[in-house]
């Protein structure tokens, strides 16, 4: 076997080449990192939305809690059923939420988009996966106040802390930033529930029931039980179940990162062919010699395709490095499940980091192949009287 | 004359040398040209992709353009409330030719979530508001005639295989009454619509019937002006009308409200130039390495040419030449690679790709050819300066 030290040597004399190519290669394994981590930012938030014992009740016919409604007495009914987890106090882990949408301007120059904005109480604020109030205060109920994430207060005119929303003609004073953990709840902007139904001119409604079960068990009890009331006409779905299906928003963008990662691919791998043959080309003597002292076609093969791999490996070492700095950095795009917004941050977990490095090696070992076979092909004389 | 001629002639005869000569070297190491072309070709293929999907919204907007359309829409977005009574009072107004309730109806078919887009409008009005749609007389009549009737743009009731008289079941997702229509005939649209439309009456009807939520509202407002140039005017007047109501509206030109959906995607222009730059550094790198190669290897060949009395100009323009003739041809071929594929995705899917590539040529194919062009300056310029600066003594004394 050829030590691969002599591959290391080889990539290092002609530095200029190597360079060329590793930063070649590196920009075009980021761009590619780059679209993956995007793909994976927006699938992790909607991930992370869903609590497994978690349901949300929505009216039969409907996906979303966007276009359902349910009656404020089914809602009364629905938080005295049997299996709901209750909190310390006791009091059952069940919100009555009210859902809309808003068409509201991005900042800068990014024209308009739909904005959801939910009304809810404090129970239904302490639901959410890790909520917490990083800056200013909580909302109060009757003064018209909102609360949102600051991604949020960044991507949307009049939802930094101290401005103005305008709903209906109505003014909601923005006055504080949460989180939760990431999830898709830092999309929306939040108010107390009876402010926001009564800007909307529909005082008694209410879209959905968010509430939590006690176990497994009784999880798939009152599944049965709401899905199959006649009475109530209801649909339950368990939240994870639900943001998966928002998750099919994500699909275009994934194709498209699919698309953009093949033909980069084949790009750079012409460039590393090339590269390679001339690596080869340069050295017919060298590898006459190494043949005439013995070593086999099989290990000569072998070290092209090392060198190869080495070559755009570094690339995309260099490629995904690149994307780090960028890691968190939030974006925004269509939900379309929803039709509004959806803000995440990048994410460039090991996953797709792999999935970066894996097709610096495939770049690296198709470019590198048939260079290397033309390496083994060459005749011991002939490959040793080239000059 | 004869001297100016004799100049003319001996200036193409000069070029037509250095293209020969520039051809000559290209073909001389077929594998390296032919792999720099691939590789600029593959990456050209994706730019054009991207760049077309661009082109294809502009597209969008150009077509929706031509038919002096407007859309009116609750100042809070498509959850608001247009009244009813907005449709007669827009009609009333001067300048509006036709004007149409469009509400979205968004319903499952059979277990089919959003298998094609329904529309509940005014039969009596739905065509003049898009006049260039074409529908036989006597099955408009009949649509008009039957309250729970529908049309069908004629591609998706083909492609489904309906006939007049199909019964098409909708269950609703955000109304709660189900619509069970009944296909009264089919329209020809310039552009693939894909849509389903039914009688706004019937699907009121039957919320008022059940007290549902949605009653009376109309949606949106689809209108057509008398003509094209009081389009704004028209659209602030209607919106003055509604300001201080209880439902003040926001009206736009069609082409606005198609732009509203494209910027729902966020900041994809961005993303693509990002993608863009990325892709057009990289080539660069990959042709000057690719150029450095062919002049190492030419050296000697250099020298002998400078011997015999070649410029420093003439060496570095055919050494740039050949750089930009390998970008242009991978330039070209990665156009044509870009193109086919969205001709494809068109083909497959016309519904999210309405455009055919012919329709959304403009002038960006132009600027990617010039993109490619410049990749191959960029990439050859510096192998290009060492060969022309490269002396005669030096060049003959190397041994490669």
């Amino acid at each position: 076997m050829i030590p691969a030290k002599y591959n290391v040597r080889n990539l290092r004399v002609r530095w200029v080449t190597t360079l060329m190519t590793v930063v070649s290669t590196g920009l075009v394994v980021w761009a590619t990192v780059l679209t993956f981590g995007l793909v994976e930012g927006l699938e992790h938030a909607l991930r992370i939305s869903g609590e497994p014992l978690d349901l949300i009740v929505l009216r039969k016919g409907t996906t979303e809690e966007t276009s359902s409604s349910i009656e404020q007495n089914v809602a009364k009914e629905i938080s005295n059923l049997e299996g709901i987890a209750t909190d310390a106090t006791g009091q059952p882990l069940c919100s009555s939420e009210f859902v809309t949408i808003l068409t509201k301007p991005r900042r800068g120059d990014g024209g308009t988009t739909n904005l959801i904005v939910r009304g809810l109480q404090e129970m239904g604020r302490a639901m959410r996966p890790s909520f917490k109030i990083v800056r200013g205060r909580d909302v109060k109920p009757g003064v018209n106040e909102v609360i949102t994430s600051e991604r949020m207060a960044e991507r949307f005119q009049n939802l930094a802390l101290g401005e103005k929303l305008e709903i209906n003609k109505v003014l909601f004073e923005v006055v504080g930033y949460f989180e939760a953990a990431g999830s898709s709840a830092e999309s929306e902007v939040w108010t107390d529930l009876r402010d926001l139904t009564g800007a909307r001119r529909t005082p008694e409604a209410l879209s959905c029931v968010n509430l939590r079960c006690r176990d497994e068990a009784a999880k798939s009890t009152l599944l049965k039980r709401l899905r199959e009331d006649e009475q109530f006409k209801l649909d339950a779905i368990d939240e994870p179940a639900y943001f998966e299906r928002q998750m099919n928003a994500a699909v275009a963008i994934k194709y498209a990162g699919i698309a953009i990662a093949l033909f980069l691919t084949m790009g750079a791998m012409f460039a590393a062919a090339n590269t390679m043959y001339a690596a080869v080309a340069s050295r017919g003597r060298e590898i006459g010699a190494l043949r005439a002292i013995g070593f086999s076609r099989r290990s000569i093969l072998f070290s092209f395709l090392l060198e190869s791999v080495m070559l755009c490996l570094l690339g995309g070492a260099l490629g995904c490095l690149g994307t780090l700095p960028l890691n968190g950095f939030s974006t925004g795009t269509a939900n379309w499940a929803t039709f509004s917004e959806i803000t995440f941050a990048f994410r460039f977990g090991p996953t797709v980091l792999m999935q970066g490095v894996l097709m610096a090696v495939a770049m690296g070992l198709v470019g590198g192949l048939f260079p290397a076979l033309r390496a083994v092909r060459m005749p011991i004389i002939q490959a040793l009287r080239e000059t | 004359m004869t001297s100016l001629a004799n100049e003319k002639t001996k200036a193409t005869k000069l070029i037509m040398h250095i293209l020969f000569y520039i051809w000559r070297n290209l073909t001389r190491n077929k594998l390296r040209s032919m792999l720099t072309i691939l590789s600029v070709g593959f990456s050209l293929a994706l730019m054009t992709v991207l760049h077309g999907y661009q082109a294809m919204q502009a597209s969008w907007g150009k077509e929706a353009e031509k038919y002096q359309r407007l859309v009116v829409m609750s100042t809070q977005g498509f959850s608001g409330q247009v009244p009813i009574a907005h449709v007669d009072r827009v009609r009333g107004m001067d300048g509006v030719e036709a004007a149409t309730p469009y509400a979205w109806f968004g319903g499952k078919y059979k277990d089919e979530e959003m298998a094609f887009a329904q529309f509940g409008c005014d039969p009596a009005a739905v065509f003049n508001v898009w006049d260039e749609f074409k529908i036989d007389s006597q099955q408009l009549e009949e649509w008009k005639r039957t309250r729970n009737g529908c049309v069908v743009d004629r591609r998706l009731a083909e492609k489904r295989g309906w006939k007049v008289g199909e019964r098409i079941p909708l269950q609703g997702t955000f109304y709660s009454f189900n619509l069970d229509l009944v296909m009264c005939g089919t329209f020809d649209s310039p552009k693939t619509n894909d849509s389903v439309w039914f009688n706004w009456l019937y699907l009121d009807e039957g919320l008022q019937a059940m007290k549902a939520r949605g009653a009376g509202n109309a949606g949106t407002i689809f209108a057509r002006t008398q003509k094209a140039d009081e389009l704004a005017k028209v659209a602030k007047a209607i919106d003055d009308r509604f300001a201080s109501s209880e439902n003040p509206t926001r009206t736009q030109t069609e082409a606005a409200f198609a732009q509203m959906f494209v910027d729902m995607l966020g900041n994809v222009r961005v993303f693509i130039l990002i993608i863009g730059v990325a892709v057009v550094f990289s080539l660069s790198l990959v042709t000057a390495s690719a150029m450095a190669m062919s002049t190492r290897e030419r050296t000697t060949e250099v020298a002998v040419l400078k011997a015999i009395g070649f410029s420093r100009r003439r060496v570095l323009v055919t050494i740039l030449g050949e750089a930009c003739a390998i970008t242009l041809i991978g330039g070209l071929m990665g156009i044509t690679i870009g193109g086919s594929f969205l001709e494809l995705l068109h083909v497959v899917s016309s519904q999210f790709f309405p455009f055919s590539f012919r329709e959304m040529l403009g002038t960006w194919i132009v600027n990617l050819i010039f993109v490619s062009a410049a990749i191959g300056l960029v990439g050859g310029i510096v192998p290009a300066t060492r060969a022309a600066q490269l002396t005669v003594i030096d060049g003959l004394r190397r041994v490669v």
